[in-house]
């Protein structure tokens, strides 16, 4: 329903005058190199399935940890230590720099309030950013871009997924689009001889009275014109920015690649699965630590590839809750509660582990059995909103939740 | 209830019917039903559901079994594992783990020389893998010691390129000398083989593959492929066939309801042991339940290896049962014979291992099978239903075993729930369980809201789910009653239901192959397209299943590849399809654009094409340039093939 929502707006005579002009934004890719680069950018990265966050961020100051978990625990003599209580699993090596620089912060104990172990509810209310409350239509992220002081709302490329499927996160009046393949993206991939195919797609749908095909079949034509004025089959990522094979290393290449093309991105959004360890999660090695590997390094490739723009982004990542403070009678863990977060960016105050411990001594757990909640994810979502995006109406982004400045940790200063 | 029935009752007489709510008119019912009770109408259909009568069609779709669908089976025959239990498919397209059990002298080698053969090839490349690890772990020693910058590992070097080339030309060599000999006699061939010659005669190219297979009994092509890849014969065959029965068989709603039990049901092909379980629960649980009791069906998924490796309830042990205990086996179990005896790893490695609770799948039966998020059931449920399920278990799930109800895992003591005591009684417990859950009236409206989002609308009007629960109730979850009470409610033919919903993928390209009456010869190409579409067959890792919702599956870069698809099937130029737009033009294919473009139109989508639409197309086609290239046959086939693939790539073909 949020489709019709944003497709009845797209149709609205303030709208409509602003699409009927010339498409100005060929003439801003194409010189794009000459415009300020002022714009402020968030990269939400989903890890699906609940990630386990304590042996992630593994507070290896704590003995109860190794108590509860004695199959799976990172042990301390692997783990990076971070500052004497926490420490980073081996497989997250290549995060260690970007602490070092300061340009890294954790947010720990941290998460969704709502008790729900199910993880279809619980991605669903961090997607949606509102707790408890399913009937809400669109995504936080797309909330976030809602502001009216902004020129060029209607960038094809404001808002941008990775991958087939247009997720929750982003679902909303604001224009937003997936994107599978830079390098495909068009009818007849780079096939000119597909030119008056295409161009009738683009009449069919443009004309079409059918309000949810209407309005995105505009929104990918217009972005298939402007990729194309972009030249994505020229890129190179940076020196040093070696991503790792597979579709997450693949999402954040071309995340950054489209960033760095100069096409307005403003907040991209992409999702790594693979977390749900019920039956032998691993440890230093093991099914845990492949696919933080994955993750640590498709992330920090993306971090070096950025370069300059590193300055002007911040990264966050979430999943939708924590796993059992316990390891099972499977060598693997439980759906759980709170969970860790990773904030890094030129403007992140990092170095520094944020948010209250909660401990994980028996009386110190959520109903007796994972890691208690101390920071809802919400505060730290809505301070990159508003510090860093300028939007402050954080009412809208994330309703009934008290969000205000006084609150925030300080991620970003 | 009774107003029900009287608009019901007043479908047939149309006079009364325009008097009350607005009815679909009488040409759009029948593609209305084709749209909504198959995948798609395919050429000829209209008539002959108009010919048979709308109530009489339905009628023999409800009872597919006395529907003749000899043409699909023949396009089946070839995929032998179709028929094969779990643990026959795993014996003869064998995963690693039994490989290495060949290793370690615990397993023979078949006799049988198909899978000798492809055991033969799995062994040697389980014999290279180790190799290969070792030379990595040389080169990297070397590396570290001259402390040189070191190029990723996954580039290949020009070395590497050049021997694979030449290994693969060796290859060939050999496959077109083995081609040579009469079919029969092949498989011995490459049994003789050297053990490198055999690895050099995977590498060859798939039109050579074909050459060597041509004329092969089928088992014998089946070996030749496994020989590369066992486990890939499994999932192609299955993901095959599911596009074979989407395009052709005549059971239309048949294949719709396995199609959206399994995914309510759903189970991730790529999940370990599922790989070889999910041909069985398709066509042993699935298939045979899609319009009986909906309580069997339930107490089918609960019973099936497949179901209990997907959310781990396999694993799962009481925390107080004997096993946890760790009190001895009172009791061997029975010797098992053939080649899997003495062969279960997990008893032998795992038999000390701490074992505990696993939530998975009692969280998934209330929240995703039957009750429904908001179904009123607690994380106290969950955790209770949970301990009854301990003991549902598998037979060695890595050789394809089936149900085993392990008394020792199962936790002691009575539990309770929603609100009801479940007395201890080991295996019946479960039982019992299902049966309240599939009693439940919160099943009742969570299945019927999910049927009625299937066949009616994104958001099915809330009299129509009450009317089906009201029924469900009734008939004791009857699944075809159910779907009868929809299919006589006013909602459903409805003229906002009139092409309301927005085609899934899978929907999309079946309903494509189907109105262009294409021939598909090779339906790997397309399994590939539904990948590229987001929605990979039994590729749905959450247990939530695919969305049925136009949101999930309108957006650019799924748009963009309906487009590609489109044009490129209508051009005929999509790999192991055939399209012949003539078929569809008729023998006195009209000449001119216009009538064309109206034919094709008519043919693909029931003349339902807007005027921006048909204005579009025809002016592409009227254009003077365009025009003067298509002079002769060869282009005007190809102009024409266009037309079909804007037509199918148009808003009005993504809706049905």
């Amino acid at each position: 329903m949020s489709i019709t929502r944003r497709v009845f707006l797209k149709n609205s005579a303030l709208t409509l005058v602003s699409t009927a002009v010339v498409p100005a934004f060929l003439t801003r890719a194409v010189y794009g190199s000459e415009l300020p680069l002022g714009k402020k950018r968030l990269v939400v990265i989903f890890q699906r399935d609940a990630a386990d966050g304590l042996n992630i961020v593994v507070p290896h100051g704590e003995s109860d940890y190794y108590a509860m978990r004695p199959t799976i625990n990172i042990p301390q003599r692997d783990v990076i230590d971070l500052d004497g209580m926490f420490g980073l699993h081996p497989s997250l090596a290549s995060f260690k720099p970007i602490w070092d620089q300061k340009h890294l912060a954790i947010v720990h104990a941290a998460g969704s309030p709502d008790p729900t172990r199910s993880h279809f509810d619980a991605q669903d209310f961090m997607e949606s950013g509102t707790p408890g409350y399913k009937a809400t239509e669109d995504g936080w992220l797309n909330r976030a871009l809602h502001r009216k002081d902004v020129a060029n709302k209607n960038e094809p490329f404001r808002a941008i997924a990775l991958g087939t499927n247009l997720p929750r996160i982003l679902a909303g009046h604001e224009p937003a689009i997936a994107v599978s393949n830079v390098n495909q993206f068009g009818v007849g991939g780079n096939n000119p001889a597909a030119t008056p195919a295409a161009n009738s797609f683009e009449s069919m749908y443009e004309g079409s009275v059918d309000s949810v095909l209407h309005g995105t079949g505009q929104e990918t034509f217009d972005a298939v014109k402007m990729l194309k004025a972009a030249d994505p089959s020229k890129y190179q990522p940076a020196p040093g920015a070696n991503y790792p094979r597979g579709h997450f290393g693949d999402a954040l290449k071309q995340t950054a690649q489209l960033i760095k093309a100069n096409l307005g991105v403003q907040v991209a959004f992409t999702d790594v699965g693979g977390w749900d360890h019920h039956v032998n999660e691993g440890a230093t090695q093991g099914q845990i630590a492949n696919v933080l590997r994955e993750f640590g390094q498709s992330i920090s490739a993306f971090w070096t590839d950025l370069g300059d723009l590193q300055e002007e982004t911040v990264v966050i990542t979430m999943s939708e809750f924590g796993r059992t403070a316990r390891e099972n009678g499977n060598r693997g863990t439980d759906h759980g509660h709170a969970n860790v977060m990773f904030v890094l960016g030129g403007p992140v105050r990092g170095g520094r582990i944020y948010g209250q411990w909660p401990g994980l001594a028996q009386n110190q757990l959520y109903e007796g059995r994972d890691l208690a909640l101390t920071t809802d994810f919400r505060r730290v979502l809505g301070e990159a909103v508003s510090t860093h995006m300028g939007n402050r109406d954080l009412n809208t982004v994330f309703p009934n939740f008290q969000n205000s400045p006084k609150s925030f940790l300080g991620l970003l200063g | 209830m009774l107003a029900g029935i009287l608009v019901f009752a007043s479908i047939s007489v149309a006079l009364a019917a325009k008097k009350k709510k607005p009815e679909l008119e009488d040409s759009r019912r029948v593609v209305h039903a084709l749209n909504r009770l198959t995948f798609g109408p395919g050429s000829g259909d209209v008539e002959r559901v108009r010919s048979i009568g709308i109530d009489k069609w339905i009628d023999e779709q409800l009872h597919p079994e006395k529907i003749d669908d000899a043409a699909l089976q023949a396009r089946l025959a070839n995929f032998r594992t179709l028929n094969m239990s779990s643990r026959e498919m795993a014996e003869r397209f064998p995963p690693n783990q039994l490989i290495k059990q060949v290793v370690d002298g615990k397993l023979a080698i078949p006799r049988d020389p198909d899978d000798r053969l492809v055991y033969l090839a799995a062994l040697d490349r389980y014999d290279q893998k180790l190799v290969n690890k070792e030379k990595k772990i040389e080169a990297k020693d070397a590396k570290a010691s001259t402390e040189q910058a070191s190029a990723p590992d996954n580039e290949v070097s020009d070395v590497e390129r050049q021997r694979r080339r030449e290994a693969r030309q060796h290859g060939e060599q050999i496959a077109t000398q083995i081609a040579s000999l009469p079919p029969e006699q092949r498989i011995a061939a490459m049994l003789r083989l050297s053990d490198d010659d055999r690895r050099d005669l995977l590498r060859i190219n798939d039109s050579t593959r074909a050459g060597l297979i041509e004329g092969m009994k089928t088992a014998d092509q089946e070996a030749v492929l496994a020989m590369r890849n066992p486990t890939a014969v499994v999932s192609d065959e299955l993901t095959q066939a599911k596009l074979l029965r989407a395009f052709y068989s005549q059971r239309q709603l048949e294949e719709v309801m396995t199609d959206f039990w399994f995914n309510h049901f759903n189970i991730y092909l790529d999940k370990g042991a599922d790989h070889y379980f999910v041909t069985e629960y398709e066509r042993d649980v699935i298939r045979p339940h899609v319009f009986g009791k909906f309580k069997d069906l339930l107490k089918a998924t609960a019973h099936s290896p497949a179901m209990m490796f997907y959310l781990d309830n396999a694993e799962s042990v009481g925390p107080n049962s004997a096993a946890a205990l760790g009190i001895p086996e009172s009791l061997q179990r029975p010797m098992r014979r053939g080649p899997f005896a003495n062969a279960n790893p997990q008893t032998q490695s795992k038999k000390n291992q701490q074992k505990g609770l696993n939530e998975n799948y009692a969280r998934e039966l209330m929240e995703l099978h039957t009750l429904g998020v908001n179904g009123g059931y607690t994380q106290k449920d969950v955790t209770e239903v949970a301990k009854v399920f301990t003991g549902w278990t598998i037979e060695g799930p890595r050789q394809g075993g089936g149900f085993r109800f392990a008394e020792r895992r199962h936790e002691p003591g009575a539990k309770y729930v929603l609100g009801e005591k479940i007395k201890e009684d080991g295996e019946k417990e479960g039982e019992q369980v299902l049966e309240m859950l599939a009693r439940d009236p919160h099943t009742a409206k969570f299945v019927c809201t999910k049927i009625a989002m299937r066949f009616v609308s994104d958001a099915p009007p809330q009299s129509l789910i009450d009317r089906m629960a009201d029924t469900w109730e009734k008939k004791d979850g009857d699944i075809r009653e159910v779907l009868r009470t929809m299919l006589k409610s006013q909602e459903f033919w409805s003229p906002e239901s009139y092409r309301a919903k927005v085609k899934t993928p899978l929907e999309f390209v079946a309903s494509a192959v189907r109105a262009t009456g294409a021939d598909v010869t090779d339906a790997k190409p397309l399994v590939a397209t539904l990948i590229q579409m987001g929605m990979p067959l039994y590729g749905m890792q959450p247990p939530t299943g695919y969305s049925m919702k136009a949101e999930t599956w309108v957006n650019s870069a799924a748009l963009l590849s309906r487009m590609n698809f489109a044009l490129s099937l209508g051009s005929g130029r999509f790999n192991g399809t055939q399209v012949a737009p003539e078929l569809l033009l008729g023998k006195e294919a009209p000449m001119d654009p216009l009538s064309i473009e109206t034919t094709l139109e008519s043919d693909l989508l029931a003349g339902d094409v807007s005027e921006q639409t048909r204005t579009v197309i025809q002016k592409q086609f009227n254009d003077p340039q365009v025009l003067a290239r298509v002079s002769d046959a060869v282009k005007r086939a190809q102009r024409e093939g266009v037309m079909e693939g804007l037509i199918l790539g148009s808003p009005e073909f993504q809706r049905r």
